[in-house]
């Protein structure tokens, strides 16, 4: 209120109406967060935050991840820092960076409608390079003590140093999700996987790129065929590529005709692979999120037979994030929100398997033992992988300067030959 | 369409066996077009109402009511994004008859320098896609504070959708008659009886047509209501496409079903002025 008074009255003259505009709470600070910023105590923002409503522009495809905002974060801010938390669904991150983008175009420096925003990857180094983000406040936020940013996997988002301009959330890592009754072994490395597409024509396919899920298994391939992971968590490099592109394309290339509708078509996006697992037209589907396999089979999306693994030879995984823009007109209350995201309890609800299920951001040995015991206690779904198991096959993502050139390749090289 | 057969149907009793091979047309059309307009529906509702449904059973193997829990839990916010929708295409329809009926009336009654240039402006928005429109007209809206307003959300929402009511307008009054009006004013009528008295219940259901189009059209907008409205103007599309993305049959189909019967409500409300009888009109819905 303080923040916007001044703004839209303007100027020092209107100083005693904004301060009887304002309420008593964030008057008394005399400071606000739009130029006062480094100078202010985690009290003062706290005192700032409070009446002010955070707008968090997040995916809003899934019923049980709007649910534990919506309603479990939401009563939570509400009750402990008098902060109205509204979620705005989107269908895609995108819409949510565009939208900053127009405002800063349009010369909306302050005062941006977009608070928070649910981020990682291209989206976050869109904004980074775009100068679009508010970054060093981690340092102030008292529930930074248990975020490991030693942890590569915490301090590189998709290869892109994160420099503390956004904060770390959740943890995903890909799984390969099957039916145990259809198939008892299932191949257990990606070279497995390939010779057993070619023995059973027909029964697995991916979404095709530029689909995140279909980018995930080119990425797989890409690991298995370097032998390695290490060059492409660096810089794109030219002659890297050149030496590894040609054997990828023609591995993919060899197994696509083995694949479902002999590789003339691909699913579009993961929910559409799910449909097809599901409906057994194919053997398997993967998951970017593991927990989310025990969720599907319980909402009835996977039949309760369904189960999941990880590749010996490692799969995938990233971290997920929470940015607020250069512009957001409630940054005190956003990160307020923020930093009640990565305290303990907000996290460990999270990551209840009734709730969402997702594991945590958290470096574990960084709590106190009573919350680590809470983390080690919680209950498991019997399809979903345990945490050490996914722990010693977590293989990182490749800086996200690679992902547009194997985009690009396969679209060349992999669709236009099929 | 049904109703306004059906009355036509009981109107013209004369002869029998006339009267009944017609009837058995008209029969097979209505049921033909409910078919049409139904049949694809069935799925939506089933899968509402859904648990687990997979190939190659026909019927889902466990049903369930989650989908329709969550729609109506505040969480889901489904009601004020229906409300938001109900404003936003209503809002449209009244300024696009605002504009459109004047519009029309020009273009229908009267020949002027520049008309053809007038009518290819009119039908412009059809031609370019309105995207290309709105992301010029997102920063001015940002600029004047329209942007993530219902205001500005109606605003752009005109774009699609006055070409419509205009054409059909232009239609209607290419076959009025003015000289009815001057019968009114002769009489002693003032402007505001006559248009009252004389144009509005002669154009009335073209005036219906128009405003149908106008509240299907802004029902149904998903890409330009994103960008004025940021996001902060949910309106049901919206939610719809979330979760149709995602791959949640069961929501999806439940915000369907709840997307579609408005739509269906106002054809059935309105189909029964579209017999439009007035010997002031040439015709429409003849």
């Amino acid at each position: 209120m303080f923040a916007k008074s001044i703004r839209t009255t303007g100027a020092s003259l209107c100083l005693a109406a904004a301060l009887s505009l304002a309420g008593p709470s964030s008057a008394f600070a005399g400071k606000e967060v739009d130029s006062d910023w480094p100078n202010m105590t985690w009290e003062e923002i706290l005192a700032e935050a409070e009446g002010q409503t955070v707008n968090w522009y997040m995916w809003g495809g899934s019923d049980i991840i709007n649910s534990y905002v919506g309603n479990w974060v939401a009563a939570q801010v509400k009750e402990r820092y008098g902060i109205t938390l509204k979620r705005i669904g989107i269908d895609s991150t995108v819409d949510a960076v565009n939208k900053v983008l127009g405002e800063k175009e349009a010369g909306v420096s302050r005062g941006g409608s977009v608070d928070l925003i649910w981020i990682n990857g291209r989206n976050f180094q869109t904004m980074k390079q775009g100068g679009m983000l508010f970054c060093d406040y981690m340092q102030k936020m008292p529930n930074d003590q248990y975020i490991n940013w030693d942890d590569p996997t915490v301090a590189f988002d998709f290869g892109i140093p994160v420099d503390f301009c956004e904060v770390p959330w959740g943890r995903a890592q890909m799984v390969m999700v099957y039916d145990p009754t259809r198939l008892e072994n299932p191949p257990k490395t990606i070279p497995e996987l390939i010779q057993w597409v070619k023995d059973n024509p027909g029964r697995f396919t991916y979404p095709a790129p530029p689909d995140f899920t279909g980018m995930f298994f080119v990425k797989h391939v890409l690991y298995s065929t370097a032998g390695t992971y290490e060059p492409f968590i660096g810089p794109f490099d030219q002659t890297v590529y050149d030496d590894v592109a040609p054997q990828l394309w023609s591995t993919l290339n060899d197994m696509a005709p083995a694949l479902w509708r002999r590789g003339e078509t691909y699913p579009a996006d993961r929910a559409a692979l799910h449909q097809l697992f599901a409906n057994g037209e194919i053997d398997f589907t993967v998951a970017t999120h593991p927990d989310s396999v025990g969720k599907d089979i319980d909402k009835g999306t996977f039949p309760p037979t369904t189960s999941s693994y990880v590749l010996d030879d490692g799969t995938v995984g990233d971290v997920h994030y929470v940015a607020i823009p250069y512009n957001a007109a409630h940054k005190a209350a956003a990160m307020v929100v923020a930093n009640y995201l990565i305290s303990p309890e907000a996290q460990l609800e999270k990551a209840k398997p009734s709730v969402w299920g997702v594991r945590t951001a958290l470096d574990l040995t960084r709590l106190p033992d009573e919350w680590q015991q809470r983390f080690i206690d919680l209950p498991r779904h019997p399809a979903v992988v345990s945490d050490a198991d996914l722990a010693r096959a977590a293989l990182p993502q490749p800086n996200s300067e690679w992902v547009k050139p194997f985009e690009d390749g396969w679209r060349k090289n992999v669709a236009a030959k099929n | 369409m049904v109703l306004a057969g059906l009355r036509e149907v009981a109107a013209e009793g004369g002869s029998r066996a006339l009267w009944r091979r017609r009837s058995l047309w008209r029969w097979l059309a209505i049921g033909l077009l409910l078919t049409w307009l139904i049949l694809p529906l069935v799925p939506l509702v089933i899968w509402s109402f859904s648990f687990s449904w997979f190939f190659p059973s026909t019927l889902p193997s466990r049903w369930g009511m989650r989908a329709w829990e969550y729609a109506f839990s505040p969480t889901a916010s489904v009601l004020p994004a229906l409300w938001d929708t109900i404003v936003i295409a209503g809002g449209t329809v009244f300024l696009s008859l605002l504009i459109g009926v004047p519009a029309g009336r020009a273009l229908g009654l009267h020949v002027f320098r520049g008309k053809r240039i007038v009518e290819f402006l009119v039908i412009a928005p059809t031609i370019v896609p309105p995207l290309a429109v709105v992301l010029g007209i997102h920063v001015v809206f940002i600029r004047l504070g329209l942007a993530d307003t219902v205001i500005g959300v109606i605003l752009v929402h005109l774009i699609p959708v006055l070409p419509y009511v205009t054409l059909v307008m232009t239609g209607v009054f290419a076959n009025y008659d003015p000289e009815f009006e001057d019968q009114a004013r002769s009489l002693g009528a003032g402007w505001v009886r006559t248009i009252w008295y004389v144009m509005l219940p002669a154009i009335f259901p073209g005036l219906m047509v128009a405003g149908l189009f106008a509240f299907l059209i802004s029902w149904s907008q998903y890409v330009i209501t994103l960008l004025i409205g940021g996001g902060q103007v949910q309106t049901l599309p919206l939610l719809l496409y979330s979760f149709a993305r995602s791959g949640d049959n069961a929501l999806t189909g439940a915000l369907s079903v709840i997307f579609i019967l408005p739509g269906l409500l106002m054809l059935l409300l309105t189909s029964r002025f579209l017999t439009g009888r007035n010997q002031v009109i040439g015709g429409i819905g003849r």
